[in-house]
């Protein structure tokens, strides 16, 4: 018994010991945290490693590259804008315990750009930003949920919603396609979902569809939904899933000489991620694309010259596609938010600006955002292009045609929308 | 076994560790609040692997299936039939015990590589069904609460800079205080955390405190015979093959618990929280912490989530690149799991007990 005694003492000193350890001396509180004197951290979680990091690996790199940029310029009213980036490979867990990391030990003033709707909403469910007030800029998902101020009061969409991106394709099919068979293959959760409900809504109805598990997509699986295409004599092959299904159809079509009118969605029509899985690039030729940014390659576009500038400079050797452009121009429109914040920017005035002047922030997409004090709906439509021969989207016929509309039943309707012209030197102003 | 004296089942210290634990909670940071959470879902996990593997001598490369099984359980009896919290901890048991009986009756009649090739299937498999029942949620997965929902997080953590002894000496005056008053003075506000970590250190003192006794117990020592030596075991009367059974059964419960308490602190469940990585990675806990020993259960969890932390502030240090901190994890755990394998393959704990028996053997030798 007195063994017990002393090994229990010794536990508990040990224990009590670590806690002291554990508990580090704290800096003296800044007007807001995050923000110091001299900088505002922001942090980001997203899949660095892992199968799931294929391309947006790269979005650290194209944020850091913008922010670099600003910070060498005078940063934001002197303040330099420091991004922390975690990884999450793309799992839940670990999505949690990385934001719960960065708004509790790094203790940064706003999320930047989480990505994944699974992880975005377990952190939501979790950690719980919205009720410890921090702000979730720009999240990188399409999951037209995460709009809902009242469940995610303090979280910013930006890419246009899979709803809106399905409606436009409705359109289009309406405008160009009349009369044709349509087939669609689509993923069978939210991400489905939200296309099927933005096809109803546009009154798309589909010869064959054709609904795939997350994780299931394959060669030969592929195989098995051209089968049914074919069954159904589809003109025309929507192709609605992530970049792997994009890639196992195409590929497996091109072997089998398989050659609808494809239309690929924008979550797996990345040309270069298609590339990157050995889909030969004379594949994409003719298929329509949609997007909401410009094309990677126009570089007679101010903001598409100006980041690549800055990206090639700050990462050489690495290619400038969509995930680059997505990311810088979320860093950009950031930026914009926090000195539209004031002078002394928190987290109640950074989201306050966004819902008052947010609307307006330049950026470099084609069409409009939809940011107001009632709603937080991002990027509000896309311009529809072809693929070229080398599995580039550029716009059809050499001009941007742009449609916008909304995640509800508003009406879609070809976009008027001019876009700001680029700030001084790309700094906020 | 010379010590022929009762088998003491050590309820009084659990308990003792429970009170600490509780006492703690109340005067720690938040980050490290939900860590302890993350900490004792890895000791129950890995518990569940030392039971099977160290002392049954089955392997499996498939308990994030098992966590998954528990987990969408008890998610979908939260979310479906609003069950009590701790009935839908208790189905959560069953049902990964269930699942686990079934693969054990297969299992044994599997062994080695076999049962490993089956073990990890399952783990690749049995995530994706989400996908093909829509109760279950797909990709996304369902939302799993546990009450009590509303807690004020605390927004700014308002401890003092203190030094080390600052610290303690704060702690124990604040213990006094509570011991005299019965109040918390200065105790951080309750929080979701505080109330996940407790339900979590609760759930992992029963089960460590079960499991402990299960393998002291005649099952125990079934199974480390039939680990030993199959042929012998059954020649001593042992039905193997039952007791193989039996271990996964248990084990696999025990994994579901771990999975229920997971998903509760991540406030859903999703195919991809329960990823092939995961089960690999409480192997690894397993093996650090000495996979036939669970005294060394807590060394292994606190390792796997040290490590991605003690990680980052080496890397920051040597200021490198993001690419070294996003891989520096990995590299640090698979260093140590080989330098593990290679001088303390039986655990750090196993190896401390190993020499000083033989020191005491010593000892008793030349006192003779």
């Amino acid at each position: 018994m007195k063994a017990l005694q002393r090994r229990t003492l010794l536990a508990a000193t040990a224990v009590l010991a670590t806690v002291g350890l554990a508990a580090t001396a704290i800096p003296a509180q800044a007007a807001e945290v995050g923000v110091t004197a001299t900088q505002i951290k922001l942090g980001m979680t997203l899949p660095l490693t892992g199968t799931a990091s294929l391309g947006y690996n790269k979005i650290p790199g194209a944020a850091k590259a913008y922010f670099d940029y600003l910070n060498a310029n005078g940063g934001i009213n002197g303040r330099k804008i420091n991004l922390v980036v975690k990884d999450d490979r793309y799992v839940p867990t670990e999505a949690v315990s990385k934001t719960n990391e960065l708004i509790l030990k790094d203790k940064v003033m706003a999320l930047l750009a989480p990505l994944g709707t699974a992880n975005v909403k377990a952190v939501a469910s979790s950690v719980n930003p919205a009720r410890r007030g921090v702000p979730v800029l720009f999240v990188n998902t399409g999951f037209s949920g995460f709009a809902d101020t009242k469940k995610y009061p303090t979280t910013y969409t930006v890419l246009p919603s899979y709803i809106m991106e399905a409606k436009i394709m409705g359109q289009y099919i309406k405008e160009k396609f009349a009369g044709k068979k349509i087939g669609l293959l689509y993923q069978d959760d939210d991400f489905g979902t939200d296309a099927l409900a933005g096809f109803k809504t546009a009154g798309v109805n589909f010869a064959v569809r054709v609904p795939y598990a997350s994780g299931s997509q394959s060669a030969a699986a592929a195989a098995g939904w051209i089968t049914k295409f074919k069954a159904a004599e589809a003109d025309v092959v929507i192709l609605f899933g992530v970049s792997s299904a994009t890639s196992a159809m195409l590929g497996t079509a091109a072997q089998l000489g398989y050659k609808p009118q494809w239309m690929l969605g924008s979550v797996g029509g990345d040309a270069t991620t298609i590339k990157l899985t050995g889909v030969p690039a004379g594949v994409l030729r003719g298929a329509i694309g949609f997007s909401p940014v410009p094309a990677t390659t126009d570089m007679n576009d101010e903001y598409v010259k100006f980041f690549s500038d800055i990206y090639a400079k700050a990462v050489p050797g690495s290619a400038f596609d969509l995930n680059v452009l997505l990311g810088m121009n979320s860093a950009f429109m950031a930026a914009q938010a926090l000195k539209a914040a004031g002078p002394n920017p928190t987290r109640k005035s950074l989201m306050a600006a966004i819902d008052s002047k947010g609307a307006t922030f330049a950026n470099s997409a084609l069409v409009p955002l939809g940011y107001s004090k009632t709603s937080h709906v991002g990027l509000t439509g896309y311009w529809v292009g072809e693929y070229s021969v080398t599995g580039d989207l550029s716009p059809i016929g050499g001009t941007y045609v742009t449609y916008t509309t909304d995640s509800g039943s508003g009406a879609v309707v070809k976009s008027t929308y001019k876009r700001p012209a680029m700030p001084a030197k790309g700094l906020p102003n | 076994m010379h010590k022929s004296k009762k088998q003491s089942t050590h309820l009084p210290l659990f308990i003792l560790v429970g009170v600490v634990l509780f006492i703690l909670s109340n005067f720690i940071e938040e980050l490290r609040v939900s860590q302890g959470t993350t900490i004792a879902v890895y000791v129950i996990a890995i518990s569940s692997i030392i039971l099977l593997t160290g002392y049954s001598g089955q392997v499996s490369l498939g308990h994030g299936a098992l966590m998954a099984i528990g987990a969408y359980a008890a998610a979908v009896l939260r979310l479906e039939f609003n069950l009590p919290i701790i009935l839908c901890f208790v189905a959560a048991v069953l049902a990964a015990a269930i699942g686990g009986l079934l693969l054990g009756m297969a299992a044994a009649r599997l062994s080695g590589p076999y049962l490993a090739g089956t073990t990890l299937a399952l783990a690749i498999g049995l995530p994706s069904l989400a996908n093909q029942f829509p109760i279950l949620g797909g990709e996304q997965g369902r939302e799993f609460k546990v009450g009590p929902p509303d807690f004020e997080p605390e927004v700014v953590a308002a401890a003092e800079p203190l030094t080390f002894f600052g610290n303690v000496l704060s702690i124990l005056d604040k213990l006094q205080t509570t011991l005299a008053t019965g109040a918390w003075p200065g105790a951080s506000p309750m929080s979701t955390y505080k109330w996940w970590f407790w339900i979590a250190a609760l759930a992992a003192l029963i089960s460590m405190w079960t499991v402990r006794n299960i393998l002291n117990s005649a099952y125990g020592r079934s199974w480390r015979a039939g680990r030993g030596n199959e042929v012998a075991a059954q020649l001593a009367g042992i039905n193997t093959a039952r007791s193989k059974v039996l271990a996964f059964t248990i084990s696999a419960g025990i994994a579901g618990l771990a999975g229920a308490l997971l998903a509760m602190s991540i406030g859903t469940v999703s195919p991809s929280a329960f990823p092939l990585a995961l089960s690999f990675s409480l192997l690894t806990g397993a093996v650090l912490a000495g996979i036939t020993t669970l005294g060394g259960v807590i060394i292994g969890s606190v390792i796997l989530v040290a490590i991605p932390e003690i990680a980052d502030v080496v890397a920051h240090r040597l200021g490198s690149s993001e690419s070294v901190t996003t891989n520096l994890p990995g590299l640090i755990v698979s260093g140590l799991l080989i330098l593990t394998v290679l001088f303390v393959p039986n655990g750090p704990v196993e190896q401390h007990r190993a020499r000083k028996a033989k020191h005491e053997a010593a000892h008793s030798s030349t006192k003779k």
